[in-house]
């Protein structure tokens, strides 16, 4: 266990760090030791003990990086290094990323706070880290090649400036960036308000993550980074449901999700059981007039949405991007459609061939879910996760947020299923059931049929052949 | 008239020395029966009473009463095959007449009865070979000789024979291995077509998608259709080497498949000069030159002196004086060497003698290279085979299982499945091939070590590597 959050966090910390360091004490005692993280769970938030004060966040299946501070100076060390993600249970990638994981971890600061980041740089190859809709010096923007040098392999550098403006941004290279970001390498960044904003509410529940999609063959580990757009794994903070945590909230918290979109397509979030407001992008807090309920918000590639809803409703509510395919996991593009094809005989015929084989998809794509049929090596299932109720039937981009009236404040622990009050279970109708009256005369008159057919026209879909009794 | 008794009994001597020398057929098939007994694993007999019939049907109708494996049908061809009866029944017809050059010419009896006046003589003379007979020991040598060489023609025969009888039977157990995965490709594609089939009716494939898997079952039923075809001729191939008759025909069933590798392949020590020597070609040839040899001396002589020596008896009936007198006397014919002193037949037989020599020493020389080929064939046909084995058809069965686990995910279709399958079936195809070309070149190496080398040896390994149900010949 090498998550050591707090043990930097005082003055003797460092003294230890320094001790234990085999290298020059002079050149590390610059360097505030790296922290790493070896668990993919949900952490939780990590209350300010040094700095200006704030309202932590908590990185969904993440964490929040611990800083020192250095003559008022927040400092920073985030290593981007190869790093194995466990993406759900029994499914781990090979990923790059910063301090043990991908996504790297969240950087909270508040608004005001001078910033120095060091990276250093175990990759293969160069990095740089942009710092995603950040106010800051031109040489800062992390641009390799436009704003700096890239950093080598081995090498550390330096990234310092002011957090000016509020809001919600992340971090990403921006050196050989389409396989860099294809292989994980991101993260999250908030800057808090110092004082009471306008724009920003206080909330209870403050949760944040990144969207990121991967294409990794079943069975394969790392990421094909030639990929552009036709991903087969679209995940949450680098985790795929039913191996995403969920947001737990206590009834009538006021909620904020941050969301950020670093794959390659949009996504509209749905949120279940509730209304919520857009109250941030990257560009900072929404003006008031410019908000209004939605239950689904887009969030575009290269974007950051805030939303904000008041958890009044309690249960187990379903939180999802709407692209139903973003809600499975890797699946066949060429499968084809099987439904309504009668596989009598045939299916015989096959396992004489084929003794393993299996009719699958005569009745549509849910048998995938309900039969536990062994995988390649490291594959999460297409659709899987079960409910109280059954197989939940997703993946990917898909988690709860459940709302308890029990959960006590600053508990992010899993209440369980939630307990429906009796009545409230949609249930099967077992009385009768009387013909459904059809309107006599289909077709209206606005458009009456010209030329109607005198006899019925039958459509031939196969066209007759020679001898077809093989 | 003791002297006249005296060269009769010599004569008789001769007969009776002459006489001894006849072929014994039996003994000379069970001398080779047990000159070439390892690798034939069976009895050479030649039939000629009803019982040899009889104990042959009966061994015949054994072998076939059960799944013919490639020693018990190289047995079978040995009971049943009339070509091999007429192989030696050929060979003892050389060998009788080789025989025939070692025996002494008969002498000649040449009587005379002449009138003149009063005078009757009757001439009596007995004449021999008396070269014949100074030349018999010699002549009988060569005869041996001869013999000895159609002892080992025959035995080359037998082993040519039989190497063809063990690669029929592989030919015919391999296509109709082969056969039988066609098949199962077939059904495959049949299955697949037939979903296609259905996939288009209710509305979920194109006409091009469906007519691809059509198309699959198409050529599945032309490969079926030749794969049917060679299973068929390999088949016929090794009736005809097993000489079967139609009723037996229908009693013939094979082993399912080939027999495995052998654990290790044979050693190079096969290749030993001692195995050489041992090589049929190798004695054959050497026979030559000592035949060659041995006739050069005698050939010399009879080319010079054509001696002819008679005992003249005669009797002259004087009726005039009613006396009757007897002459006694000896004649010698002897051919003198005046036009012809054999300078071209020494010349021709000196050719000849070199001929054999050098022929013994090509024979030699090319005895250890064709070794050194056969047994390269067979080392590769092994490894390639244990390839297959060890390599490729468990890779190709692992491919199949993840293929199926990838079906299981619904990350491919039932059709890629399908597919998969069918080239899973189509690598075990080729292992068989690889097999059959492994059995091949074992017996081509069997015949090349015994020194009767087969073309088949050479196979081509290329060809063998090759996927596909007809390779390496």
């Amino acid at each position: 266990m090498t998550n050591r959050r707090n043990f930097l966090t005082g003055a003797g910390a460092i003294t230890t760090a320094v001790a234990a360091a085999s290298v020059s004490r002079v050149a590390m005692a610059a360097l505030p030791e790296p922290v790493l993280q070896t668990k993919p769970d949900t952490m939780d938030p990590l209350v300010p003990n040094t700095g200006r004060p704030y309202n932590p966040v908590v990185t969904l299946n993440g964490w929040t990086l611990p800083w020192r501070m250095n003559n008022g100076v927040k400092e920073f060390h985030l290593v981007a290094e190869p790093v194995v993600r466990e993406m759900a249970p029994g499914f781990k990638a090979h990923l790059w990323g910063y301090n043990g994981q991908s996504p790297g971890p969240t950087i909270e600061v508040v608004e005001g706070d001078r910033v120095r980041i060091f990276v250093t740089n175990k990759l293969p190859e160069h990095t740089s880290v942009h710092w995603h809709g950040q106010r800051l010096p031109n040489g800062m923007d992390g641009v390799s090649g436009l704003n700096q040098p890239a950093i080598p392999s081995g090498k550390t550098f330096v990234y310092e400036f002011v957090a000016r403006r509020p809001g919600t941004f992340m971090y990403h290279p921006h050196a050989d960036e389409m396989t860099q970001m294809a292989m994980g390498m991101m993260g999250f960044w908030i800057t808090h308000p110092k004082a009471k904003h306008p724009l920003i509410d206080e909330v209870n529940r403050d949760f944040v993550f990144l969207l990121n999609a991967y294409d990794i063959d079943p069975g394969a580990y790392t990421p094909k980074i030639m990929t552009m757009l036709d991903f087969n794994l679209w995940s949450w903070n680098s985790r795929v449901f039913p191996g995403i945590d969920p947001l737990v909230v206590r009834k009538n918290d006021k909620v904020r999700i941050r969301i950020g979109n670093l794959t390659m397509t949009n996504h509209p979030i749905h949120l279940h059981g509730h209304e919520f407001l857009v109250t941030g992008t990257d560009g900072g807090p929404t003006p008031k007039s410019t908000r209004w309920y939605e239950v689904t918000t887009d969030v575009a590639v290269g974007q950051m949405r805030q939303i904000e809803f008041l958890a009044d409703e309690e249960g187990d509510w379903a939180f999802h991007c709407h692209k139903s395919h973003h809600t499975m996991n890797a699946m066949g593009h060429e499968v084809p459609t099987m439904i309504g094809v009668d596989h009598r005989k045939v299916a015989r015929d096959i396992t004489n061939v084929i003794p393993d084989y299996m009719v699958m998809g005569e009745r549509g794509m849910a048998d995938m879910a309900e039969m536990e049929m062994p995988l390649p090596d490291n594959t999460a299932p297409m659709m899987t996760g079960t409910g109280p109720f059954g197989s939940v039937e997703m993946g990917g981009m898909f988690s709860v947020v459940k709302v308890r009236k029990d959960q006590k404040a600053g508990d992010y622990k899993d209440p369980g299923w939630y307990k429906h009050r009796p009545g409230e279970v949609a249930y099967e109708w077992t009385g009768a059931l009387p013909n459904p009256a059809r309107f006599a005369a289909e077709g209206g008159k606005s458009m009456p049929v010209q030329n109607m057919p005198a006899k019925e026209v039958e459509v031939q879909v196969r066209k007759p052949m020679g001898n077809m009794k093989h | 008239m003791k002297s006249f008794f005296k060269l009769g009994a010599v004569a008789m001597a001769t007969f009776v020395l002459a006489g001894c020398a006849s072929v014994n057929f039996d003994q000379t098939l069970a001398d080779t029966s047990s000159s070439v007994g390892t690798f034939t694993g069976g009895k050479l007999e030649l039939s000629r009473t009803k019982q040899q019939t009889q104990a042959r049907n009966k061994l015949t109708a054994d072998l076939l009463a059960q799944p013919l494996g490639m020693n018990e049908a190289v047995q079978l061809s040995l009971a049943n095959s009339p070509s091999l009866q007429a192989l030696l029944a050929q060979s003892w017809a050389e060998m009788a007449q080789a025989e025939q050059s070692g025996r002494l010419a008969n002498p000649v009896f040449t009587f005379e009865r002449m009138r003149f006046v009063d005078e009757l003589e009757i001439g009596r003379l007995l004449s021999f070979g008396l070269l014949d007979l100074l030349t018999l020991p010699r002549r009988q040598a060569i005869a041996q000789g001869q013999v000895a060489q159609a002892k080992i023609q025959l035995s080359a025969s037998v082993v040519e024979q039989v190497t063809q009888v063990r690669q029929a039977w592989v030919r015919a157990v391999a296509t109709q291995q082969t056969l039988q995965y066609a098949q199962q490709v077939n059904a495959a594609a049949q299955a697949g077509a037939e979903l296609a089939r259905r996939m288009q009716q209710a509305g979920n494939f194109n006409k091009l998608q469906r007519a691809k898997e059509q198309n699959f079952y198409a050529e599945a039923a032309a490969q079926l259709a030749a794969a049917q075809h060679a299973s068929t001729a390999a088949r016929e191939e090794l009736v005809r080497q097993l000489g079967l008759t139609d009723a037996q025909v229908e009693q013939l069933k094979l082993p399912e498949r080939l027999p495995d590798l052998p654990k290790t392949p044979i050693q190079a020590s096969v290749l030993t000069a001692s195995a050489k020597e041992q090589r049929l070609d190798v004695q054959l040839a050497k026979h030559q030159l000592d035949v060659a040899g041995k006739s050069q001396g005698l050939n010399l002589l009879t080319s010079l002196l054509d001696v002819e020596l008679g005992i003249r008896r005669d009797t002259v009936f004087d009726n005039g004086a009613g006396t009757s007198a007897v002459r006694k006397g000896y004649e010698l014919d002897v051919r003198l060497p005046i036009f012809d002193w054999g300078t071209s037949q020494r010349a021709a037989m000196n050719a000849q003698s070199l001929a054999a020599a050098n022929r013994y020493e090509s024979t030699v020389r090319g005895a250890s290279s064709q070794l050194r080929e056969s047994y390269s064939a067979y080392r590769t046909a092994y490894d390639v085979a244990r390839h297959y084995r060890d390599e490729i058809v468990p890779l190709r069965k692992t491919m199949g299982e993840e293929t199926m686990l990838r079906y299981n995910g619904m990350l491919i279709g039932v059709f890629e499945l399908l597919a998969d399958t069918r080239e899973q079936i189509s690598s075990v195809s080729a292992a068989i091939n690889a097999y059959q070309q492994f059995w091949l070149a074992d017996a081509a190496l069997a015949a090349s070590v015994t020194g009767k080398p087969t073309s088949a040896g050479a196979m081509s390994v290329s060809s063998a590597a090759t996927a596909g149900a007809e390779g390496g010949h």
